[in-house]
């Protein structure tokens, strides 16, 4: 119960900590929303102008307030999800954007961790079994070459050949131009072959991690004693591996997955943007660059705080895990 | 039609005023009463048959008889008093500030009059360009600045059909006063990426009957891939290097001249921007589009070539010799120069790195600095940088492009802040020229006036115009001709502002 409160108690503390720099953090940015917005119209080629500027500070209004007020005001709005206007979408208030967007990266960004993290563990524990092996070598080279793969560029060639020059995918977005999000087999199928190229890209590039990770916890377990007392009392190889090498090999791995799962929230900016999709990661863009401040703390909000939560879930989580942190060392 | 980047879905929002987030198919769907051509300042009329000046503070416009808004309701000259009075009690919606020069407006039958604080003859294209929005429904919404007008009735061409986050469509008014000739049944504003190589896929690809987007080899890369594809590339601006006017050594105009002889311009061009268009000239006009004001006693049209032993020379006068292939001033420091640019802009950065090389040639130490692009806003805005990137005129009227870069009223002391003449040049000359510009209505007068300020630049150089900026229309022909061109310039190919109406009521089925 101790290790319980405590965890409460920090999680606290480092929640408050996240959401003060939230707030500074983007009023910090040289620039202000009225310049970027006019930067948006200079870079369209027409000439801008004074009353231009003068109009759009007056659209934007608000900004300019007190400071110490504001952060009480955004303290207070925090808990009631009051989020206020954002600058790059006059009319719609921020939770409204936020809730559009984050859909879509839950579900792409979300499975494909998932998929991601499956698929890389499991050929950890095959490459550190084989350790030394063909199959090993075919696995840790082929995880160094996929992880070489920046991923806008995988995006890119991915984009450029299976959407443009094979046509067999579409180029941007995440459904069809002319649709909208609706629960029928139709949309489903269509949102669903949006979703393949950004997914492979994101599946590709993170698998390598997964893989080595798992493969050198596999080789430190494979070397401890009680898997040498396993072979001995004659288990089989396979039961080995996965049920008492594996299981012990994997504790670090549900660490950095929990984090993992903690950032799908923060979507992916470039291949987000690449693809057009309408997620998380696209609309932090747009965001920064219009310094867009009320959308900036929303999503920032939401990113630390589902990081602290996973974070959070994986302490109490390791803790059935592995006894020995529960207990502490005073136990030991 | 390429016409809205959504990053990457579109927000409702057709209100007209909305400076930075409305949709483009909102400018077909409310008209102003004429637009000028931002190539040579010609009006297409619409909502006005058309505008005289009574005296040069005093513009008057007839307003076209028998429109009819979209639910039927008629149009008059009050719709036309009421959308400029909500622009003065909402200075927000006063996105082109109309009521910085306009101190009344009234109207009497079908005529609409706008009276003047001073005399300003050219502003008349601004005041034109108003869009104008119907009284019975504007009358009564609370907060027009926070309005998204979902719904919106005006008397343009089309209406609004459907709207999906990925893509809005509008459809052909068949109320609409010149129906006849508009020929497309409906046009697709579907989003965009927020990448640019995405997009360019995307338009390679075939996806729309008028896109705006660079291409690099466009012959290559978009013209063979179907023979209905065609571009025109025209310039649109004058990309230059602003210097801080308030800095030594850029207060002394023999070290600007220098600068500028050191420059091989068309070389510019050809690195930045493909050699679509060419080096700019030194008049401060963008020609071929303003051909018709251009000075003749200008040698070369204005287009100064590189020459660098009268660049030496002109450094020599004043005060910076060569030394080891170092510019230095009389204290044997070598001249140094940071010229900044937002950082996403390749084409100025390429640009910017061909000048650096061009100036390092003849000793000057350049260094670039590459901000965001807000940043760089604020940075020019206050004064507070040593040479910066930017683009001069571009609104087709030689007295706008002037003004707005060159008149000593907007030269803002140091941390003060200042969109216009942000480099912050003062010269008494050239606001006499710009003030007889702003009264002339005759057009010896104007042309004269014109003159003075094209010799100003010319000699001066407040601004050393680099090269001009394109403006890059792809259009297919397999739908629709009539498309603007090089044979046919009535206005500039940006799907992104009012050409778009202009464009769209002249069009003809292919």
């Amino acid at each position: 119960m101790r290790y319980f409160t405590r965890r409460v108690v920090l999680f606290l503390i480092t929640l408050w900590a996240a959401v003060t720099l939230n707030f500074i953090l983007p009023r910090l940015m040289p620039g202000s929303p009225a310049d970027a917005a006019l930067a948006r119209l200079a870079s369209t080629g027409q000439p801008i102008t004074n009353a231009q500027r003068d109009a759009i500070q007056a659209q934007l209004g608000g900004a300019n307030g007190n400071i110490v007020g504001q952060y009480f005001d955004y303290l207070g709005n925090i808990f009631t999800l009051q989020w206020g206007r954002s600058y790059s979408y006059a009319t719609e208030t921020v939770a409204h954007s936020v809730g559009r967007a984050l859909p879509w990266t839950l579900i792409l960004v979300g499975v494909t961790t998932i998929v991601a993290f499956v698929i890389g563990t499991l050929m950890g524990v095959y490459a550190g079994w084989r350790r030394g092996r063909a199959a090993d070598a075919t696995v840790t080279v082929g995880a160094t070459f996929l992880a070489s793969f920046p991923p806008f560029w995988l995006g890119l060639l991915l984009l450029y050949l299976f959407a443009f020059q094979l046509n067999w995918f579409p180029i941007t977005g995440g459904y069809s131009a002319g649709t909208a999000p609706e629960w029928t087999w139709s949309f489903l199928v269509n949102a669903f072959e949006h979703s393949v190229l950004p997914a492979i890209t994101l599946a590709v590039t993170s698998l390598s991690g997964w893989v080595f990770g798992m493969r050198n916890n596999m080789i430190n377990t494979l070397g401890e004693d009680y898997v040498t007392f396993g072979q001995a009392n004659g288990l089989r190889g396979r039961t080995i591996a996965t049920l008492y090498a594996a299981r012990n090999a994997l504790l670090p791995n549900v660490t950095a997955f929990g984090l993992s799962l903690g950032a799908v929230v923060g979507g992916s900016v470039l291949v987000e943007g690449i693809f057009g999709y309408p997620g998380i990661g696209n609309l932090l863009y747009t965001a920064v660059t219009n310094q867009d401040y009320p959308l900036m703390q929303a999503l920032f909000l939401v990113i630390t705080v589902s990081m602290l939560v996973a974070i959070f879930v994986v302490d109490l989580l390791y803790a059935r895990l592995d006894p020995r942190v529960r207990v502490g060392p005073e136990g030991s | 039609m390429q016409g809205d980047s959504g990053n990457p879905t579109l927000v409702e929002n057709f209100n007209p005023f909305s400076a930075a987030s409305e949709l483009g198919g909102t400018r077909l769907i409310y008209e102003p009463l004429e637009i000028a051509s931002p190539i040579d300042g010609t009006f297409t009329p619409f909502l006005a048959t058309d505008h005289r000046f009574t005296d040069p503070r005093t513009l008057v416009f007839t307003i076209r008889k028998g429109v009819t808004w979209s639910d039927g309701e008629p149009f008059t000259a009050a719709d036309v008093v009421f959308t400029f009075r909500l622009l003065k009690q909402y200075p927000a919606l006063d996105i082109t500030g109309v009521w910085s020069v306009i101190s009344s407006v009234a109207e009497s039958g079908n005529l609409f009059t706008a009276t003047f604080n001073t005399a300003n003859v050219p502003f008349a294209a601004t005041v034109a360009a108003v869009p104008i929005v119907p009284q019975h429904l504007w009358a009564d919404i609370a907060d027009p600045t926070r309005y998204a007008n979902t719904t919106p009735v005006g008397t343009g061409p089309f209406t609004l059909s459907s709207f999906e986050p990925t893509q809005y469509a509008l459809a052909k008014n068949p109320s609409y006063w010149q129906a006849d000739n508009v020929a497309p049944a409906t046009v697709l504003f579907p989003a965009q990426s927020t990448n640019q190589v995405t997009n360019q896929l995307n338009v390679v690809a075939g996806t729309y009957d008028w896109a705006y987007n660079y291409l690099p080899n466009v012959k290559d890369t978009y013209v063979s891939r179907d023979p209905d594809n065609i571009y025109w590339f025209p310039p649109g601006g004058t990309i230059g290097l602003f210097m801080n006017l308030t800095r030594a050594p850029y207060t002394d105009a023999n070290f600007r001249k220098g600068v500028s002889l050191a420059i091989d311009r068309d070389l510019v061009a050809q690195k930045a921007v493909n050699g679509y268009t060419t080096g700019a000239s030194m008049s401060g006009l963008v020609l071929p589009n303003q051909q018709k004001w251009l000075d003749p006693s200008l040698s070369r049209r204005g287009y100064v070539e590189q020459d660098l032993t009268a660049a030496k020379a002109s450094f020599a006068k004043a005060g910076f010799t060569e030394s080891n292939g170092r510019l230095v001033d009389g204290g044997g420091r070598q001249v140094s120069m940071t010229i900044s640019m937002p950082a996403n802009y390749s084409d100025w950065v390429t640009a910017a790195k061909e000048t650096a090389n061009q100036l390092g040639a003849v000793g000057i130490s350049v260094q670039l600095d590459l901000p965001q692009a807000a940043q760089f806003q604020t940075e020019i805005q206050t004064g507070n940088f040593d040479v910066a990137m930017n683009s001069f005129a571009g609104t087709g009227l030689p007295y706008t492009d002037f003004r707005n870069g060159l008149a000593s009223s907007f030269a803002a002391p140091i941390n003060t802040r200042t969109v216009n003449n942000f480099e912050r040049y003062k010269n008494r000359t050239l606001d006499q020229a710009l003030a007889t510009l702003a009264a002339a209505t005759d057009e010896q007068t104007q042309r004269e006036a014109t003159y003075r300020l094209e010799r100003i630049m010319y000699e001066q150089v407040p601004i050393v115009l680099l090269y001009y900026g394109g403006s890059w229309g792809l259009f297919s022909t397999r739908h629709f001709t009539g498309w603007p061109s090089a044979e046919n310039p009535y206005t500039l190919p940006t799907s992104y502002n009012n050409s778009i109406l202009v464009v769209l009521t002249r069009l003809k089925k292919a």
